[in-house]
């Protein structure tokens, strides 16, 4: 078989909300060029599935200007075809799509933006809802396929939409909940559909590894509504023990949450959801005074802010809208835009400490909510007073609204607007992973606790304990649910308070310093070969006994000659060569030769987590090539891992270690030889 | 075969598809499929139960150990001594330890899993004689492991579930001290297990096991949490409690020995976990306990012996540099001399450390491992006996215990000092942990036992009885 190149290699990392997925490998690893919304709307026929929401209008009359469907969109096969019209993106200016549109082809969000309209030359018009996500099908629920013929429709769109040449490797990840028999059905599919000459199969803890660069870490990976903790062990993921799926753990706790606390101040679901994924909301450390209810609050509210709040009370009424509605929609787009920048910097410079300008930024704000205008007179520096001691901060809100069609053409396609407005909250905002008032089934105090202890369960597991000490000080937090700010720290602050040793409890420890057990090409030593088994073989780790003879700072206080150090007794110190764990907890460091990946740690920007609920709406608007996803930094390590591992897998090994099947291999032995191959 | 025509999905099936192997234990539950080296699934056979709205609803898998839930209590369908006690819950549980890793749910109808086009305009319609309830095993030979002493009803059930309730196609029912035997490649052996609820030594011989011989008693690793709890009620300088890590909100670092500072969670009596859970939960840290500190005496002799240079062996044993453990609430303490005691009644009834209310009546000493050894021995015939005293195979999760084998050699020494005595205990602590499950592994992946599978067919013909005659 030909070597694999770089650029036909076919990367897809499905999660229970984004879909990510990139064809090819660039010079340096990039986040995901594409982001699909993990869900899928029932076609016509039945069984069949549509990316998008499509309406119908029935409508008298014919028209042929407007926008068509996308051609690569090959789901729509029952929408009968519409009429290819490739100028439309021009045509449209009037629009607000239309940047959407180009964004489609070039940018990377452009996917989500669900910008289009369709429609044919019929009487029944299909027109896409942008506004709703009413109807639509997730084939994957905390991590679990739920809905088979729908995740496969997704593949396959997600397929279609990058459109690989033949010769392309495709390289999956696995979420830890699919069953054996899932992946075979993956297998199978993906060999008979896409007729892959290579496929691998990857969990996802052990991409995140190779994201990192590492082959030992407890990866936790805090998804949309579940959370994943897996030990990996020199490259090998720990099943024993492993924290599959734990429910309501993940980023929808949080908004749950926010709602419960909102929700009698007029917050919708999708409000909570954007202001979770908002740089004010905040896990402060524990023993942190709330703002406001201590003196740290320098801020009154003065009457502008309170004003404000008004728009917060009556935010379920119908968003007042810029002057130039219907006509010049584009232009408001684009203070809508501006608007967002705006903040984006105060996002930016938040950090700092000076709290001078809070009265100024407050009555511009006032003034601004007030107006909705979109102001872009942007002459007040920003705040400085962090957003912790601040009792009230507001956060940008997107949302679609849909226009009047206009007089003069009836049957145009209907199109939306996506309008932003500021919202203002208070305190809440740090409260998002407190426990629910309706504690439903569960007795921990809120769900830090709940991953800690899958944590704890985890790791003592691994059967390898001499790995266990490194294993807590290599905490990897992932996922796009561990991204309000915040919340790794909250977690080291919960283990450390339930978990960690007291330096008491270790000072006679005769266990290697940990330092002994990072991973070097002996690490293998540490599970003996089965062959020479028998009570007496010794097969005692080099390492081990090394530790224990030189620098056993313990050995020391103790009589001399204790057993200890005695070589006969160095077997003891093979089984359980260890005690307790942990004595400290500790999270690894990100790589730093991945440029892209670095600025956008943790930018939180509003609209930058991808498909909200709204569509992915708020991601839209002239992102324009060049500005791959904002925002996603290493908590979507998973498919920087994947492009190292098919790196690795289809370039570098070309299957010496079967990294993956092949297709020869699959048409011999069937789908169920992938438990050889996946990893 | 030609690469570049896809194959038809007929092609799979059949004997492609790979056994699975169960494993039930008392403590925990292995399945995995036959030919891998270790299960892919292992889940506690301890299940919760708890009431939510008036519902019940259970949890299966390690997830009872992470998240307390209001009322929740659990319960375990096996009896102490190994046998299913609990019928209707054994199947849930077991069924759930295949169902959740390796065959999901159940599968799909093949119409509407994306594999197979539909020709247009048509619904399929529904085939005849296909059977329209899927069963969750329909498609995947079972080979469960059971223990020496396993009555026949309680394999006639067995075999009634796998076959009835899974519809699985073919079964076996085997022994899983034979299993040990096989994983650790040998067709004769004394298998000396060594688990949670029971030790047992079975003899095995060409594959077969030799029933006159299998012995059991109940001094396994719960035995051993329940000494560990008896040395901590008599601790000094304060009796040590166990306060499970759900019921700590933050502890503080204390000074060893000195009482604990944690603060503690409380929950609302019609709320609060049955004390079953806490139990449960205490044994996780007595396990952890039994891992970082508990060590065997490693012999020669007795723990209350004298040496050879006349000094007590307790002496020697005080001497070793001590373990320290923290416990959940922080409090923290040196053992030495201790944590050999708790594991000496394993080998000298006399050791023991007496506790009137623990659940486990005072061994004796026809309970410990070496007079299981000889009781078993006498139990064969004399002239495999020594063949059987070169390969003891040594399994089982609790033997992992420091020093365990190194003592169970000198035992064997002394007891039996003309001839060979082999110990082969695999140091990879997988191996011993599921050495059964491995056995039953390799067994049904060999092309060989193809003829031992007990079809649907003859099943369907011969009715449950049949497990009695084909699986000795």
């Amino acid at each position: 078989m030909p070597p694999f190149k770089d650029e036909h290699i076919l990367i897809i990392a499905p999660g229970s909300q984004v879909t990510l997925a990139q064809l090819g490998l660039p010079e340096s690893f990039t986040p995901a060029r594409f982001r699909f919304p993990t869900r899928m709307f029932p076609a016509e026929k039945k069984g069949e599935f549509e990316p998008y929401k499509i309406r119908e209008r029935r409508q008298g009359g014919n028209s042929s200007n407007g926008t068509d469907a996308p051609k690569e969109d090959v789901e729509m096969k029952d929408v009968e075809p519409s009429a290819p019209e490739g100028t439309g993106n021009n045509e449209a200016a009037p629009k607000p799509e239309s940047g959407d549109q180009e964004g489609k082809k070039e940018s990377t969000e452009g996917q989500e933006a669900d910008g289009e309209t369709k429609k044919e030359t019929q009487e029944i018009f299909y027109e896409e809802d942008v506004t709703s996500d009413e109807g639509a099908i997730s084939p994957i629920e905390n991590g679990h396929i739920v809905d088979w013929p729908c995740f496969f429709a997704l593949l396959t769109h997600v397929y279609n939409t990058l459109s690989p040449p033949f010769h392309t490797p495709i390289l999956l990840i696995s979420q830890p909940a699919w069953s054996a028999r899932d992946r075979e059905a993956i297998t199978q599919f993906v060999f008979e559909k896409f007729k892959t000459p290579a496929f691998c199969l990857m969990d996802s803890a052990l991409a995140i590894c190779y994201g990192y660069g590492t082959s030992t870490a407890t990866v936790v990976d805090v998804g949309k509504g579940k959370v994943d903790v897996t030990a990996v062990t020199d490259f090998l993921v720990n099943e024993h023990g492993r924290g599959i799926a734990l429910q309501g753990c993940g980023g929808d706790y949080m908004t749950e949450r926010l709602q419960e606390l909102l929700g009698p101040k007029g917050f919708s679901r999708e409000m909570c959801e954007q202001l979770k994924r908002s740089n004010i909301t905040e896990i402060l450390p524990a023993g942190t005074p709330l703002p406001g209810t201590a003196a740290t609050a320098r801020q009154n509210p003065n009457p502008a802010a309170s004003a404000s709040t008004g728009g917060q009370d009556g935010s379920n009424d119908t968003v007042p809208r810029g002057p130039g509605k219907g006509t010049q929609t584009g232009l408001e787009n684009t203070n809508g835009e501006e608007e967002d920048e705006g903040v984006l910097d105060v996002a930016a410079i938040v950090s700092g400490n000076t709290s001078e300008f809070l009265a100024n930024r407050e009555k511009e704000k006032a003034e601004k909510s007030s107006s909705k205008k979109g102001s872009t007179d942007q002459s007040g520096k920003p705040i400085r007073l962090p957003n912790s001691k601040k009792e009230k901060a507001s956060f940008q809100y997107a949302e679609y609204a849909r226009l009047e069609p206009e007089k003069d053409t009836p049957n145009a396609p209907a199109r939306y607007i996506r309008q932003t407005r500021e919202i203002e909250v208070g305190v809440e905002r740090f409260l998002s992973i407190t426990p629910k008032q309706q504690t439903g089934e569960r007795l921990t105090s809120d769900i830090l606790e709940d991953i800690a202890t899958q944590i704890h369960h985890t790791i003592l597991a691994v059967p390898d304990a001499s790995k266990r000490s490194e294993l807590w000080d290599s905490l990897v937090v992932v996922g796009n649910g561990s991204k309000i700010k915040g919340f790794t720290h909250a977690l080291l602050n919960t283990i450390t308070q339930k978990y960690v040793l007291s330096p008491s409890a270790t000072i006679f420890t005769s266990e290697l310093p940990s330092n002994f057990s990072t991973p070097m090409p002996t690490g293998g030593t540490n599970t003996p070969a089965p062959g020479q088994s028998g009570p007496f073989n010794s097969t005692v780790n080099p390492l081990l006994v090394a530790a224990t003879h030189s620098s056993n700072p313990a050995a020391g206080n103790m009589a001399p000659g204790t057993p200890s150090m005695d070589p006969s007794m160095a077997s003891h110190y093979r089984s359980t060569g260890h005690s307790q764990t942990p004595t400290s907890v500790k999270t690894l460091k990100p790589p730093e030769y991945f440029p892209e990946w670095k600025e956008h740690g943790n930018s939180n920007a509003p609209g930058t987590s991808g498909s909200a609920g709204l569509g992915g709406g708020p991601n839209a608007g002239p992102g324009g090539p060049g500005a791959p996803s904002g925002g996603h930094g290493m908590e979507e390590a998973v498919f920087l891992g994947a492009q190292v591992a098919s790196k690795v897998v289809f370039v570098i090994d070309q299957g010496l270690s079967k990294g993956f099947m092949t297709r020869v291999e699959y048409n011999e032995n069937g789908p169920s030889a992938i438990h050889e191959y996946s990893m | 075969m030609n690469p570049s025509i896809p194959p038809s999905t007929a092609e799979y099936g059949g004997d492609e598809v790979s056994a699975i192997v169960l494993d039930p234990g008392f403590s925990t539950t292995r399945a995995g499929f036959a030919g891998e080296d270790t299960p892919k699934s292992l889940i506690p056979t301890y299940y919760g139960k708890y009431a939510v709205e008036g519902q019940e609803r259970l949890i299966f898998s390690d997830d009872v150990f992470v998240t307390p839930r209001p009322g929740l209590s659990v319960h375990n369908p096996m009896g102490r001594d190994g046998i299913v006690e609990d019928w209707d819950m054994a199947e849930k549980v077991w069924e759930y330890s295949f169902t959740s890793r390796l065959t999901g749910p159940r599968p799909g109808n093949p119409f509407q899993n994306g594999l197979n086009d539909i020709a247009d305009g048509e619904l399929p319609t529904e085939m005849d004689g296909v059977e329209t309830e899927e069963k969750p095993l329909a498609d995947s030979p079972l080979l469960m492991s059971e223990c020496g002493w396993n009555p026949t009803k309680a394999r006639e059930k067995t075999i009634e579930i796998a076959m009835e309730k899974w519809g699985t196609p073919a079964f076996y029912l085997a022994r899983n001290g034979v299993l040990a035997a096989f994983a650790s490649g040998k067709a004769s052996a004394l298998v000396v297990d060594i688990g949670a609820s029971n030790i047992s030594v079975t003899p095995v011989h060409d594959g077969m096991i030799l029933k006159r011989g299998v012995q059991h008693s109940p001094l396994g690793g719960d035995y051993i949490s329940s000494q560990i709890r008896a040395l901590f009620k008599t601790n000094t300088p304060q009796p040590i409690t166990i306060t499970p890590h759900y019921l700590i909100s933050s502890k503080a670092a204390v000074d060893a020995g000195q009482p604990s500072l944690a603060k503690y969670k409380t929950f609302p009596p019609e709320k609060a976990p049955d004390a079953s859970y806490r139990t449960l939960l205490e044994e996780r840290t007595l396990s952890e306990f039994k891992e970082c500190v508990v060590q065997v005496w490693p012999g020669p002799n007795k723990l209350s012996a004298t040496g050879p240079n006349g000094v007590s062996n307790e002496e020697v044993a005080k001497n070793n540099p001590g373990r320290p453990f923290e416990f959940p609430d922080g409090y923290n303490q040196v053992f030495g001399l201790d944590r050999y005691r708790v594991v000496e009644s394993l080998f000298d009834a006399k050791a023991a450390i007496p506790d009137p209310e623990s659940p486990f009546s005072a061994p004796t000493q026809a309970q410990t491992v070496p007079e299981l050894i000889k009781n078993a021995l006498n139990g064969v015939d004399v002239d495999i006996r020594p063949h059987l005293l070169a390969n003891v195979v040594v399994t089982g999760a609790s033997s992992l215990l420091h020093g365990f084998t190194d003592r169970l050699n000198q035992e064997l020494m002394q007891s039996y000092p003309g001839p060979r005595v082999r110990i082969s205990a695999p140091g990879n602590t997988a191996e011993r942990k599921f050495g059964s499950w491995i056995g039953g592994s390799i067994l049904a992946s060999l092309g060989t036992f193809h003829q031992m599978w007990i079809s649907k067919k003859e099943y369907e013909e011969h009715g449950p009885t049949i497990v009695e005659k084909r699986c000795k």
